[in-house]
């Protein structure tokens, strides 16, 4: 794979976050047969991903441990050569093994120092509003948008930055949470999930990427600090994001095809 | 410009006594430090001259700075003395590392001619934790554990005596807060810990970090000396790398070890071989890394860390 166009090598191979093209490669490498073969990712519109500057990709999130975003990573990277920062709990670095790992292929823990930053340098973002109440979706709540973050509509304003939703079709039900054990909280993590399977279950997955959304058009910079604003500015997103999911979820012909 | 640059005889302290010398805006260098000089200093003469004061005791300080210094007419300090090894405690070395910054920066304020101060701060000021940026900047949070070592609570405190008095005095205060300066007789703690043929790390845990070599460090008091720049600035060196990769770099043979272990380990290996690398000094930066962001001393001061480290091992 052809070095990402935003990468800043610091001299060593790595960007100042962890980031390796090196892992990138590897990466995808790794995750293609569970791309290809596993949950046969069918991808539509990602033309709507701009190929330079700053973005933010906004989706739904579920499935006990984030496979969606593992997708939708691979998806990106393949589709625009460009590797999407995804934006992690801020947890994840307290994670031996899994937060080295989110580093090299450009996961960034959600401070706002971090993703500033990255939007600043003109990268591209993933930011999944619902954040962990997502993860831990169970299966009667397949498809409904838990609690809606404001921050990417935030970020969005304050750095120009056009938003492009994304529906994940298929990772609702491929993999939901059974049990929500909340006392256990290791490493810092908000919860212990309990899947209702042990792996993930093959349905296939649809990305579908909506038209970018110019909510700097919409709002002014100083809208930024408007709660009002932030609110209105979200609820447009999550309606295309929720429009998106159930124009891809009518048009599949099951969960398994 | 005339310099007072205490600490001379420190690497650090030494290196810029001989990057200012030859610096054609300085008309003159000072340089002091406890005891006598070594060939690290140049010679005195019309461009430079050493006095060996300690800077605990208030009367020498004060008859420097009233006798040597305003016949020269410095017009700025670089303080740049400090303890380097982490197992220094007490009353004393809390007296040079805090006391000293603080007795200066109040002496200058009353002084005839001194109008530029420049305090050499530290990255270890910062509270690195999981929850932080990657990148620190200048607004991050300080490590203000009552719990932590002295080394680093008197950093800290030193700098925020300097930090006090931005811009409430007549006397300008430049606080350089450098990343860590990788090179030996510094005090570096990443220094003393790659000099073991096996460097332990924590298991799972590869953070980025940033150090600066000599050249770049020189640099940024060079120019913060001559814009005259007051405020907080970040110190980035320019290389940014795993820690894995500082190992594998430095030709060390780099052993993941589960975290817990470290402590203890380290601990016997200051005790038995008098190494002064510690590991609750570091630990949170062997889990979260912590780089600065220099993009203030990038715009403000025109630094830009250009200077690598010279890597024993070379790159594959």
């Amino acid at each position: 794979m052809a070095t990402p166009a935003t990468f800043h090598d610091e001299g060593h191979g790595f960007d100042l976050f962890g980031l390796s093209p090196a892992a990138v490669a590897r990466a995808v490498a790794l995750g293609a047969p569970a791309y290809e073969r596993y949950f046969r990712v069918a991808s539509e519109g990602s033309a709507q991903v701009p190929r330079a500057g700053a973005a933010i990709l906004v989706a739904n999130h579920s499935g006990t441990l984030p496979v969606d975003g593992a997708m939708l990573w691979q998806d990106v990277v393949r589709h625009t050569g460009r590797v999407p920062r995804m934006i992690a709990d801020r947890f994840i670095p307290r994670l031996p093994f899994v937060s080295t790992w989110f580093a090299r292929v450009g996961v960034v823990s959600g401070t706002r120092g971090n993703v500033r930053r990255l939007l600043e340098q003109g990268e591209l973002l993933a930011i999944f509003p619902e954040g962990v109440t997502g993860v831990g979706k169970s299966w009667r709540d397949r498809y409904r948008l838990q609690a809606w973050r404001v921050g990417h509509a935030e970020l969005a304003i304050r750095h120009r930055a056009p938003v492009i939703p994304v529906a994940i079709v298929g990772a609702e039900e491929s993999w939901p949470v059974a049990l929500r054990i909340d006392g256990v909280r290791l490493f810092g993590a908000p919860y212990l999930p309990i899947p209702a399977t042990p792996l993930p279950l093959p349905v296939r997955y649809h990305l579908r990427y909506g038209a970018p959304i110019a909510l700097h058009d919409a709002f002014a910079p100083d809208d930024a600090d408007d709660p009002a604003a932030l609110a209105a500015a979200a609820a447009q997103v999550r309606a295309a994001v929720e429009a998106l999911i159930a124009e891809t979820r009518t048009a599949r012909r099951g969960l398994w095809r | 410009m005339r310099v007072l640059v205490t600490g001379a005889t420190a690497p650090f302290g030494a290196a810029l006594v001989r990057a200012l010398v030859e610096e054609p805006a300085v008309e003159r260098v000072l340089g002091c430090a406890v005891g006598a000089r070594g060939a690290e200093l140049p010679d005195d003469d019309d461009r430079f001259g050493y006095h060996p004061i300690d800077l605990v005791r208030a009367r020498a300080v004060h008859d420097l700075l009233w006798g040597p210094v305003r016949d020269a007419g410095v017009d700025a300090i670089v303080h740049a003395a400090q303890h380097r090894d982490p197992a220094a405690r007490g009353r004393r070395v809390h007296a040079l590392n805090v006391e000293a910054t603080r007795q200066l920066l109040l002496a200058c304020e009353r002084h005839p001619t001194i109008r530029h101060v420049v305090v050499r701060s530290s990255a270890d000021v910062y509270a690195v934790r999981a929850s932080e940026p990657n990148l620190l900047d200048e607004d991050a949070p300080l490590d203000l554990d009552p719990a932590a070592p002295q080394w680093r609570r008197d950093r800290v405190e030193a700098d925020l005596t300097a930090c006090a008095r931005l811009g409430t005095t007549p006397v300008r205060v430049t606080v350089l807060r450098c990343a860590e300066l990788l090179a030996p007789g510094t005090g570096s703690q990443l220094w003393d810990y790659l000099r073991s043929r096996v460097c332990l790390r924590p298991l799972g845990f590869d953070p980025m970090l940033n150090v600066l070599s000599m050249a770049d460090a020189v640099e940024a008091f060079r120019r913060a000396l001559t814009r005259g720049a007051q405020g907080v600035f970040n110190v980035p060196g320019a290389d940014t790398l795993p820690l894995s990769r500082v190992i594998a770099r430095w030709g060390r043979l780099d052993v993941p070890v589960p975290g817990p272990l470290l402590a203890p380990l380290y601990r016997l290996r200051a005790r038995g071989l008098g190494l002064t690398f510690r590991y609750d000094l570091n630990l949170s930066r062997f889990h979260f890394g912590g780089v600065l962001d220099g993009r203030r001393a990038a715009e403000i001061l025109g630094y830009r860390p250009t200077h690598p480290i010279a890597w024993p091992v070379p790159r594959r």
